[in-house]
């Protein structure tokens, strides 16, 4: 008897994707478990859109070469709810009843490390599309992520300011305890006394958290002249409201990674004036490269088309990573997790996104990563030069 | 009618346990007939089973509205995870995350079960946040907001889904065999005492404080089983997911789905929670949440016995009934059983008073 086939009738939406599974060999199949709902919803929509864009546009050109034929390819993705159980749950069914040949994983440290727990048990190469260190510490072969190490971002912004403004001398960090804040905030913390500053304060504040006042207060008292939060948008634009009301300011405003984010430039409008952030890609930088998009511009005006909005970190990663995919694909000439693999260890390649190059751990050692401050209500690239557009503006000065 | 008559003699082989023992073994044959989706699948049933039967012996059979199912899981999830990585093998870990976090419970219930109805849940409520605290700030032992590696158990997905599986449905099985037994014993009888009235039940010389830990106790060992055992499965914790408070409202309302204070109540309702998700809900994103809610409301409106207490045969004698709830407010002997699936502790005062 088989049981699977009845135990299949019995849940419709297995049925159905079963019934959509037929023929796989005529198609590259990527899996994609994505957060449409829940608390990561507004990222994972990002992702989604990046993901159908770059869908349409290789399609539009036939396909992915593999071997001799040009596939199109399906992205089967299906809404995990910010739900963690979820998350595997629908990375096991992706993998054994889907039978998708790839994977990519969600956006949010967490939930790509668990999904990712999932697809190296299957052998299964995942790219994941906002990765910071610590989803990379637990020697998985199969999980690699298009942004770059956070210390990479912390020293280009430390050199940068130091460069800038020499008489920074004492930093206050304030970070979030979750996966990649924490990880930027402990980071700087590590960085900062190579380069002659001092730190002078140091606290993270629990997830969740709804008033930043207390911690403002110490801060505020230890003098620094380099303030330095991180968080998600909501809690950093709560810490620079409550830095207003209490009236703190500091030269040089860091928010990580606020700045990059159009939603924190709008909800805090004149307040956002000066905060400055490092990021992992600008809609602004002048990248190309032999993609389907070509290059950042290209990118840029095809997400505006889209959504209305401009384009963020999270839209060109996520891009990122199906362009790794496929570039992975065509040069192992198949889609085998082996050779995959094989192709992404290697993987050297120039994108509208910058350069994609995974170290062993499966990040990628991309070192040119743009630092963006807000000025006249727009964020504006400082570094690198290659592509500034402007100068670092002390606060009140 | 005096209050034994609510405890019909359950002695001996009923046609449930057979019923029960069938699922089981179907569960237990995932493995061998179906591909590691319903493997992953069957887990999370056999693991919702063991929790919603853990949740019973303090909500159902006390009577008591606890909240702290994520608080336990996340403590045995956390202490699996910290054990292992100081080297114990996978299963030491599992047995010490499951005395340690019943030892924690016991202590605490010894405390918290002195308050009473919404005092208590706000309380049990408190205790997920308290951990989740201490888990975020406590770095150097749990890795803060990072979270916490596991080892990832070798073998393939085919050897560590079996492995899983059977691990959670030996805690299944466990908690079911206890259930069993606190069904029977006088700690049962006891603790349903309490839920009815627990002065009464103090002033007829049942030690309210020790029967009610207990209960408490019972409630959080194997949840910190299914924790520890999650955190092998899943090798990378956190506290968010760890003290998920979703996690702590899922299971009660599979508890009240089943039927609340029996042995099969918690386990139908898991299973048929789990496969609802599955297969209905992933049509609603947008609002399955708000659906949820709406179920648990309506759940405690119109089948406050859960899916057990429903009487199958009347229903079908009459299939249309034309107003379902009449029979709830009318007077007579059905409307005084849909009460006292109600409401136990107005029955035990009608009760007490013929």
């Amino acid at each position: 008897m088989n049981l699977n086939k009845h135990l299949a009738r019995l849940l419709p939406l297995v049925w159905l994707a079963c019934a959509g599974g037929a023929g796989a060999a005529d198609e590259v199949r990527i899996g994609a478990p994505l957060a449409l709902t829940g608390s990561l919803a507004d990222a994972g929509k990002k992702q989604q859109a990046a993901f159908a864009l770059w869908q349409e546009r290789v399609n539009a050109q036939g396909g992915i070469q593999v071997g001799a034929r040009k596939l199109p390819v399906k992205l089967v993705s299906y809404d995990y709810q910010s739900d963690e159980r979820r998350a595997q749950q629908l990375a096991e069914k992706l993998i054994t009843q889907d039978k998708v040949d790839l994977m990519t994983a969600p956006f949010g440290s967490g939930h790509a490390k668990v999904v990712a727990g999932v697809a190296e048990r299957y052998g299964m190469p995942i790219v994941a599309v906002s990765s910071s260190e610590p989803v990379h510490n637990q020697g998985y072969r199969n999980l690699f992520g298009t942004l770059a190490p956070s210390v990479g971002l912390v020293d280009a912004m430390i050199g940068h300011f130091k460069q800038n403004l020499p008489a920074l001398k004492r930093v206050a960090v304030l970070g979030r305890d979750d996966v990649f804040p924490r990880i930027m905030a402990t980071t700087l913390e590590k960085q900062a006394p190579a380069a002659g500053l001092e730190v002078v304060y140091s606290a993270l504040y629990p997830v969740g958290s709804m008033d930043h006042s207390a911690a403002l207060t110490s801060l505020k008292a230890a003098r620094p002249d380099w303030i330095y939060v991180t968080g998600y948008t909501q809690d950093l634009i709560l810490v620079r409201k409550q830095m207003a009301d209490l009236g703190i300011s500091a030269p040089v405003v860091t928010m990580i990674t606020g700045p990059a984010y159009r939603e924190f430039v709008d909800g805090l409008g004149p307040l956002a004036e000066g905060v400055t952030s490092a990021t992992w890609w600008h809609w602004s930088q002048n990248n190309t490269g032999d993609d389907v998009f070509g290059s950042t511009a290209a990118f840029t005006e095809a997400i505006r088309a889209r959504t209305g909005g401009d384009p963020d970190y999270v839209h060109a990663s996520s891009a990122a990573a199906l362009i790794v995919l496929q570039k992975a694909i065509e040069a192992a000439g198949s889609t085998d997790r082996d050779a995959v693999r094989a192709q992404l260890a290697k993987m050297d390649v120039q994108t509208f996104y910058g350069r994609i190059k995974f170290r062993a751990d499966g990040m990628n050692d991309n070192r040119e990563l743009p630092i963006i401050q807000v000025q006249s209500g727009k964020p504006v690239v400082l570094y690198p030069a290659a592509m500034a557009q402007g100068r670092l503006q002390a606060i009140g000065q | 009618m005096s209050t034994s008559a609510k405890l019909p003699a359950r002695r001996g082989l009923r046609p449930a346990h057979f019923v029960f023992l069938a699922w089981a073994l179907l569960l237990a044959a995932m493995p061998f007939l179906a591909d590691n989706y319903f493997v992953r699948l069957a887990t999370f049933v056999a693991m919702y089973s063991a929790l919603a039967l853990s949740w019973n012996f303090i909500g159902g059979y006390t009577g008591y509205p606890s909240f702290a199912t994520a608080a336990f899981v996340g403590l045995g999830s956390y202490t699996g995870a910290v054990l292992q990585n100081a080297g114990a093998p996978m299963v030491v870990a599992w047995v010490c995350a499951t005395l340690f976090t019943g030892l924690v419970a016991a202590l605490i219930g010894a405390a918290i079960l002195r308050m009473k109805g919404h005092y208590f849940a706000v309380g049990s409520i408190t205790l997920i946040e308290v951990l989740h605290q201490v888990a975020s700030l406590w770095s150097s032992v749990t890795g803060g907001g990072e979270g916490l590696n596991v080892p990832i158990l070798a073998g393939g997905p085919d050897f560590a889904g079996r492995v899983f599986l059977y691990a959670m449905l030996v805690t299944m099985l466990l908690v079911w065999a206890v259930t069993l037994w606190v069904d029977r014993s006088k700690l049962g009888f006891g603790l349903r005492c309490i839920s009815q009235n627990e002065d009464a039940a103090d002033m007829v010389g049942i030690q309210v404080n020790r029967y009610k830990t207990a209960a408490f106790t019972l409630s959080a060992l194997f949840c910190g089983t299914v924790g520890a055992i999650y955190a092998s499965w899943v090798s990378y914790i956190s506290p968010s997911d760890a003290f998920s408070v979703l996690l702590t409202l899922k299971v009660p309302a599979m508890a009240m789905l089943g039927g609340l204070g029996t042995v099969y109540g918690p386990i139908v309702g898991a299973a048929a929670f789990v496969l609802m998700e599955e297969t209905i809900w992933a049509h609603f994103l947008d609002y399955n949440q708000a659906i949820l809610g709406v179920v648990i409301v309506l759940l405690i409106l119109f089948l406050p016995g859960g899916f057990l207490k429903i009487d199958y045969r009347r229903l079908w004698r009459r299939p249309l009934p034309v107003r379902p709830a009449a029979s709830v407010t009318a007077g007579g002997e059905k409307g005084d059983k849909a009460e006292k699936a109600a409401a136990p502790l107005a029955t035990f005062a009608r009760e007490g008073r013929s």
